[in-house]
């Protein structure tokens, strides 16, 4: 720390801060336009001018100078006011002035800074710019005319965002922000640009003239999309969400969001919401009422041993809590499970083995403290883009080393120093089974990994898994196998980070067990910048695993209770938000299931396919209509407030739970805050969190781990048959799980299924961009607009799951890798 | 002083306004004579055939009665209009802050001072009703 004077006040500051940077944290307002807590230093405004009396009292740019001991800084002469004037008459000069019709007004940086300094005449004339405006996509409005040329946008595309879409164009007066060969722009519309832009150059189009900034209320809540956890504000008008507020304070993430967490909000006031229960008679939906619904419904699920229930991990802590009670002491049921088993094996079977615990042992924190990290399967951007801007952070800024290991690049492949390992699909375990294998036998391993129940089985099952074997299987070279091995064993902090969801469903126990192996074989785990970080797929897939909302004990999983209404054995299907038509392998046998299940209620916000097909329909609300906790992918846990009301019609799964609960005779919690104690007093990690105490920043749930070495199965290796092409699934950059599909802005860039193939495939197939073509595997075949993309190796295609429209399930049925045919 | 003299001040006056034109107008056959600056119904100004109004929502944040409700929307132009425009005249208080908030001179008061109807719905003044002729 260093000791300084800031307008006659002693202050302290960390030595690595700036002027501007120790004024703010001692509550000394600098006024700025061109920074951003998360980017660098700039300079480019001259807004933040200030004197330091040991420079001679000549004005400095506070925020790119550092602060020295006993600097003596003045931010408020008269000098300096009138130093700031000329800056913004300068700035007003070019700008349009055109506040009544610009969507920034109210929470523009240059009108709040014009109305602070009184400016309110200009000295100087010149004309106003007449550049275009791009109108040239859906999500993004650039106006040039109205930019100051901070760099602001640029800078957080290139340093965070790592797209680059971005930069400054011709020089003097003509300097502009502008596309490559200033064109329109066509990006990840990510919006992190919007959201830092001082002015109105930069604005969200679904936004556009909704609201003024000062007529919203802003509501703190967390984003119901991936398990990343990240915070938003959400701007509220007339009940109605209408907007997401960037907050540089927020999260740790600070305020910087994805596509689908800025763009995605629609869904929850959207028109196509359920309003009324529906009963099904006479074969078709009918509006009725919750007393009859949920009359009926408790008399299908009373003593029901037939009963079985699915829930979709993007309910609540409590909601899942209590349907869990509702089932099991109720009901008398265990069959339940969330997102088709397979999805969280990973938390539940693999590092529940391997740690004695279903979580992560790192944090996403972790991930920038890190020296080495190992992305698995995709380069996480694509899964969790927030999670990607961090590990772009930590290659950037920290100059961390990053190794992809996938079977196509990504993104993140670009950054400088990286190595993505493309291998054939379905031989990750393999691949990390080998780099076991190296660090044993160079006696890479941490002195405590002897002592570790497992070590001499999984010396022995590790034999036939030498670089050289997996190399001629996984196509990596065996040197690349083992310098890696060496590199992860050597790096003081390492991580290894992969992602988990329905589209991953190779992504079981068997994969977390090898990466936990890695770790616990070379003690990077339980300190910090090391671990394993299994990146869940959904908002509280974490929670959902923390409450036990999972097939335990012998029970019957996703899948299996799906089979088991097929066989008779379930006759009442309770589904929780789920979309098992659309997002579980294989459409024909959960369509079967679901046609033989005698009853079927599920509740959800919209009329999905599984809902069209229910004998009663229940409509709940969104994440915004309710109070609760969710669980991020590291086990923080957030308390989020209802943002809006609901309408009286609907209600949320809590009060539903608690309606049944009550019709069958049990006594149901008030609110959701009781429920949470419950969920407080027996879930390992969350004693002594309750709402109250979680309302401001949430709180991280303890990870204790007990290692254990497993010994990992490995799929055996599929050959490609001539003219096959082997299809891995996932998830794409602007979608998560179905529900995206409701939210406008990333169906305005991402609206329909696609099938991404490589250059040389297109070429051989004779198949370009855009057209459709005929899949085909063992199970069926369907029509997919092609992407083609340089990303992809020869021989393998990828199509992401989320699409009612086009569901992938017809031709894939849960296996890793699916070999399928194109044709035209 | 003589209890006579208030009486027949009284009886001056009323003599005297008996002999002078009379104040009351016979309404509806007469019409008032209204000033300038008189703030009755609103008006939405015209020009280039199309509201002046850019829904820039400083009316309704300034109208100290809520009764002003603006909708914007994007015209084929990528402008901005005004596409809802409305005003309750049962709240409106005829303070006239919207005409002095209006950065675009789209908002007059005119001399329009009849407004009785005979349902409420009718007191909602919609942009067609607003628009000058």
């Amino acid at each position: 720390m260093v000791n300084l004077t800031i307008d006659d006040k002693q202050v302290t500051a960390p030595r690595t801060a700036t002027i501007y940077e120790a004024a703010k944290i001692n509550g000394i307002k600098i006024p700025i336009l061109c920074h951003d807590k998360k980017l660098k230093p700039f300079g480019a405004c001259r807004m933040c001018l200030v004197e330091v009396e040991q420079m001679k009292g000549r004005q400095i740019p506070a925020c790119t100078t550092p602060v020295t001991e006993g600097m003596i800084i003045r931010t408020t002469t008269p000098d300096i006011v009138k130093a700031r004037k000329m800056v913004l008459e300068l700035l007003l000069l070019n700008h349009p002035l055109d506040c009544p019709v610009c969507d920034k007004s109210g929470d523009c940086d240059l009108q709040n800074l014009t109305y602070e300094y009184k400016v309110n005449s200009n000295r100087f004339k010149d004309e106003k710019f007449n550049h275009t405006i791009d109108y040239n996509n859906p999500l993004i409005e650039r106006d040039m005319n109205r930019c100051v040329l901070c760099g602001k946008c640029a800078r957080i595309c290139d340093e965070i965002v790592s797209y680059g879409a971005l930069t400054f164009i011709d020089r003097g007066i003509e300097t502009k922000i502008g596309c490559e060969f200033d064109d329109g722009l066509n990006c990840e519309f990510c919006g992190s640009c919007i959201s830092v832009c001082p002015v109105g150059s930069l604005l969200a189009r679904p936004f556009k003239h909704k609201a003024r900034f000062w007529a919203m209320t802003k509501h703190t809540s967390v984003c119901s999309y991936c398990g990343t956890g990240c915070n938003l504000t959400l701007g509220v008008k007339d009940n109605k969400v209408l907007t997401t507020i960037y907050d540089e304070e927020q999260g740790f993430h600070k305020g910087q969001l994805c596509v689908r967490g800025r763009f995605g909000y629609q869904f929850i006031n959207s028109t196509k919401r359920l309003t009324k229960p529906l009963i099904k008679k006479n074969g078709r939906l009918i509006e009725s009422t919750w007393d009859e619904a949920l009359e009926l419904v408790a008399g299908r699920l009373k003593g029901g041993t037939e009963v079985a229930a699915l829930a979709t991990p993007r309910l609540t802590n409590e909601e899942l809590a209590l349907f869990k009670k509702l089932l099991l002491e109720n009901i008398g049921t265990k069959n339940f499970d969330h997102a088709a088993g397979f999805a969280h094996a990973a938390l539940t079977d693999g590092l529940e083995k391997s740690f004695g615990t279903p979580a992560s042992s790192a944090s996403i924190l972790d991930i920038q403290k890190s020296d080495f990290l190992l992305v698995i399967k995709t380069d996480a951007y694509e899964t969790h883009p927030v999670v990607g801007f961090e590990i772009n952070m930590a290659v950037k800024n920290k100059g961390s080393k990053l190794n992809i290991i996938s079977d196509k690049r990504g993104k993140l492949s670009k950054l400088p120093e990286t190595n993505t390992f493309v291998h054939v699909p379905g031989s990750e375990v393999a691949v990390l089974n080998a780099l076991a294998k190296i660090i044993l036998d160079e006696k890479l391993v941490s002195a405590a990994a002897a002592s570790v129940p497992g070590y001499a089985e999984l010396e022995k099952a590790l034999v036939p898994f030498s670089a050289e074997a997996v190399s001629v299987q996984s196509g990596i070279a065996a040197a690349d196998i083992k310098k890696l091995a060496y590199e992860y064993a050597a790096a003081e902090k390492a991580l290894i980070i992969f992602p988990i969801g329905q589209g991953y469903a190779g992504h079981a126990a068997d994969l977390a067990s090898a990466v936990a192996n890695l770790a616990i074989l070379t003690g990077k785990y339980d300190k910090e910048g090391c671990g394993v970080l299994c990146l869940s797929e959904k908002n509280n897939s974490q929670g959902a695993v923390d409450v036990g909302f999972y097939a335990q004990d012998g029970a019957l999983g996703g899948l299996q209770i799906l089979d088991a209404c097929s066989t008779g054995t379930v006759k009442t299907l309770f589904i929780a938000g789920e979309n098992p038509l659309t997002s579980y392998p294989d459409r024909s046998r959960v369509k079967a299931a679901l046609e033989a299940v005698e009853f079927l209620v599920v509740s959800e916000m919209f009329l999905t396919e599984t809902a069209a097909m229910a004998d009663v329909v229940l409509p709940v609300c969104s994440f915004a209509e309710k109070d609760g906790t969710f669980t991020s992918t590291d086990r923080h846990v957030q308390y989020f407030k209802a943002a809006i009301r609901k309408s009286v019609q609907i209600k949320s799964d809590h009060e539903v739970f608690s309606a049944l609960i009550t019709l069958l005779g049990g006594t149901a919690p008030t609110s959701p805050s009781a429920t949470f104690s419950e969920i407080a007093s027996k879930t390992p990690g969350y004693s002594g969190l309750s709402h109250v105490s979680l309302r401001k920043d949430g709180a991280y749930a303890p990870v204790v781990i007990t290692p254990s070495l497993v010994v990992t199965q490995v799929a055996p290796y599929k050959t490609v048959e001539q003219g096959k092409l082997a299809m891995v699934t996932g998830s794409a950059l602007y979608h998560n799980g179905t529900l995206s599909q409701h939210g406008e802005g990333p169906m305005h860039v991402c609206p329909e299924g696609y099938i991404e193939l490589s250059r040389a495939d297109a070429t051989a197939q004779k198949i370009t961009d855009s057209d459709m073509i005929n899949v085909s595997s063992s199970t069926g075949s369907m029509q997919l607009k092609v992407k083609v993309s340089p990303r992809m190796p020869a021989g393998v295609v990828f199509v992401p799951y989320h699409f009612s429209e086009s569901p992938i399930n017809t031709i894939w049925s849960g296996s890793p890798v699916t070999l399928v045919a194109l044709a035209k | 002083m003589n209890p006579i003299t208030p009486i027949i001040n009284g009886m001056k006056i009323t003599l005297k306004h008996m002999f002078m034109k009379p104040v009351t107008l016979q309404y509806p056959t007469e019409r008032p004579q209204v000033a300038e600056r008189f703030r009755g119904l609103h008006g939405l100004k015209v020009s280039h055939s199309k509201a002046k109004c850019v829904a820039c929502y400083l009316c309704p944040t300034v109208c100290p009665a809520k009764c002003i409700t603006v909708e914007a929307a994007e015209d084929s132009n990528h402008d901005k209009y005004a596409s809802v425009y409305e005003i309750d005249m049962l709240r409106c208080i005829f303070c006239g802050y919207c005409v002095e908030a209006c950065p675009v001179d789209a908002l007059k008061m005119t001399g329009e001072f009849e407004l009785a109807n005979y349902k409420r719905e009718d007191f909602i003044y919609s942009k067609e009703r607003l628009l000058e002729k």
